[in-house]
């Protein structure tokens, strides 16, 4: 007799996370990949990847749970039980571990949020309007800016002693803030601290503005991985930041921990990246709306489509 | 003038909160009303092409709907609204409205102008408009008085059926937002549409009683002098029980709003959100945003 395993996958608009937990929510396997564009290539790799680290003599995946912005699109190409939006999913994975959470912090490649719980319930969120200044995706910009590796940013900005005052409200003027104080004479780590710095205070104006940070404070998603930034929230706030080992499986980790209500009794076959799948996204000329129509298609079959308003976009 | 003019009517801005009183009216005197049709990408293309940058969105789609019109009715009905009640005032637009469409197109719009500040009221506005049509000032206004009451009796079901959904035992979320925009394909669709999926029941603030207490709007702010964000605040201490969450909708960049709503936040204990539509193609970051709320509304348990 195979013991049950539930499958969570989350694609982002930067990197695309999956994660196999059993009956007892451990993390029997998992993985994280950069979604490079093209979400139906992620996943296809992502389901690949898992599959070698999966023992499939002693589990079954009995339900799949996705999320993430291409989370739809995930959820046909898997035949997902459960696809539900990033921020109840990253409340449930943290919940699940840190049962006493009373803030969540999340900066991703695209989108920051905050996430505030009490009692192990959701009670408040808010998170960033379309602009994507102070995600990750401003800090790799200007990280290529000074010529410095991402994964280097936070232990350089560490080294700081006297770090700048920059303007983190967007990308643009941050970069004329930038060069004019790299010509100034302040040296990379002194800049590098104060991107970080900055990030931090674009978070707690614009995403956190006007609600009230209690701890135990959790932080994730990619910027997480940044001890600059943790330190610098750390400062901020004056209270502990907690970075969990898993933060940036946390999405997948909550769905994967959601889809356990809708076990369906079919075993998941990881033959999913041996199939073709193709995306055609075409504007409809059935009415005056012009709608954009996604349809998705499997082996050359149409499995599924959206974003029509009406009927004629069926056609 | 004769009987045979066609009139046009923009469904946009105050076409839907005076579209009863419009076409009651015009029916009364026996002329011909086409109204455009529901906001389509096409409409809010031709709108985005002949409107600044800098105007709100609701702006945007009210020109769009006017250009659909301009080559197929005699007159466009383009209300000039500065003021509704002594000491109050509407946002600027509405008082510019007739000067921007007159310096935009080349089209007859028909005299219709409201300042109760300098004396004009609704009614002096409707007799002028029945008289630029060519019927007396008894006529034009007995016209009148009857298009009110069929206002009236519309407003009276629209607010019953209101308090049906409010008795409902389903989760029910207050839509703070102007009336344009909440029943505005492009905008207040989109999140009803949603919200509607997700099983929620909708009660909107634009939905008034007629014989309800006007005055409720003093707990929030007795000083706010915009009248139809007033409306939307004493609707919020009307409903605000009775409610799980409530969202405040708005289109970008809207002045009156950016200021009340950010007021309300601090003054009112509830859950919220605020949702700003632009000019936006796709509908999944608002998706993602509405489907958490309700989440946090239903405290749902998802790990149990």
């Amino acid at each position: 007799m195979k013991n049950n395993a539930y499958l969570g996958v989350d694609i982002g608009s930067i990197s695309t996370k999956g994660v196999i937990i059993d009956d007892s929510n451990n993390i029997i396997a998992c993985e994280y990949i950069k979604t490079q564009g093209n979400p139906i290539s992620a996943v296809k790799q992502l389901i690949k990847s898992l599959e070698s680290k999966f023992d499939s003599n002693l589990y079954k995946i009995v339900s799949i749970g996705t999320t993430g912005s291409a989370r739809k699109l995930a959820g046909k190409m898997l035949g997902a039980t459960t696809i539900k939006n990033e921020i109840t999913a990253h409340a449930i994975a943290t919940i699940s571990i840190h049962p006493d959470v009373r803030t969540i912090i999340e900066i991703g490649g695209q989108d920051s949020k905050i996430i505030l719980v009490d009692k192990k319930i959701v009670t408040d969120y808010a998170m960033n309007t379309l602009c994507a200044a102070g995600t990750g995706a401003f800090l790799t910009n200007q990280a290529k800016r000074l010529d410095i590796d991402i994964n280097d940013f936070g232990s350089i900005a560490l080294m700081s002693k006297n770090p700048v005052k920059l303007a983190a409200r967007c990308s643009v003027f941050a970069e004329s803030d930038l060069v004019h104080k790299a010509q100034l004479g302040y040296k990379k780590e002194d800049i590098v601290s104060g991107l970080c710095k900055s990030i931090v205070n674009n978070y707690l104006n614009n995403v956190a503005k006007g609600k009230k940070i209690l701890s135990p404070v959790v932080f994730q998603g990619g910027v997480s991985k940044n001890i600059g930034v943790v330190k610098a929230f750390e400062d901020e706030l004056k209270t502990n930041v907690i970075v969990d080992d898993i933060g940036h499986l946390m999405g997948a980790y909550g769905i994967a921990i959601m889809s356990k209500k809708s076990v369906k009794d079919n075993d998941f076959s990881f033959r999913i990246s041996d199939a073709n799948f193709e995306t055609k996204v075409y504007d409809c000329s059935g009415c005056a709306n012009n709608c954009e129509v996604i349809r998705i298609y499997k082996d050359m079959k149409l499995m599924d489509s959206w974003g029509n308003k009406c009927e004629n976009g069926l056609k | 003038m004769n009987n045979k003019i066609t009139i046009g009517i923009p469904r946009a801005l105050l076409y839907y909160k005076y579209n009863v009183l419009w076409q009651s009216f015009f029916k009364e005197l026996g002329i011909d009303t086409l109204i455009s049709p529901e906001t389509n990408y096409e409409i809010l293309e031709n709108g985005k092409k002949n409107t600044m940058s800098e105007a709100c969105l609701s702006m945007k789609i009210y020109v769009g709907h006017v250009d659909y019109l301009k080559d197929k009715v005699d007159y466009i009905l383009v209300p000039r609204i500065v003021s509704l009640e002594k000491g109050m005032k509407l946002c600027t637009n509405f008082s510019a409205l007739y000067d921007i469409l007159n310096n935009t197109f080349d089209i007859n719009i028909l005299n219709y102008n409201i300042d109760v500040d300098k004396g004009i009221t609704e009614e002096l506005a409707f007799i002028k408009m029945g008289q630029e049509l060519g019927f007396g000032k008894i006529l034009s206004l007995n016209a009148y008085k009857a298009a009110k009451k069929e206002e009236y009796k519309q407003n009276k079901i629209n607010y019953l059926l209101q308090e049906k959904r409010l008795n409902r035992n389903k989760t029910k979320v207050l839509l703070v937002c102007h009336t344009y925009n909440s029943n505005d394909n492009l905008v207040g669709k989109l999140v009803t549409d949603n919200l509607k999926e997700f099983g929620v029941d909708v009660i909107y603030a634009d939905i008034i009683n007629p014989d309800g207490d006007r005055l409720l709007y003093k707990n929030i702010s007795k000083a706010l002098y915009w009248t139809y964000n007033q409306e939307l605040l004493n609707s919020i201490e009307e409903y605000k029980d009775k409610v799980d969450g409530i969202i405040f909708l708005s289109t970008f960049p809207c002045g009156p709003d950016s200021l009340v709503n950010e007021m309300c936040s601090h003054k009112i204990d509830k859950k919220m959100i605020t949702i700003l539509i632009d000019e936006l193609s796709t509908i999944e970051g608002l998706q993602t945003r509405l489907e958490s709320f309700i989440d946090i509304l239903r405290k749902d348990r998802f790990y149990e």
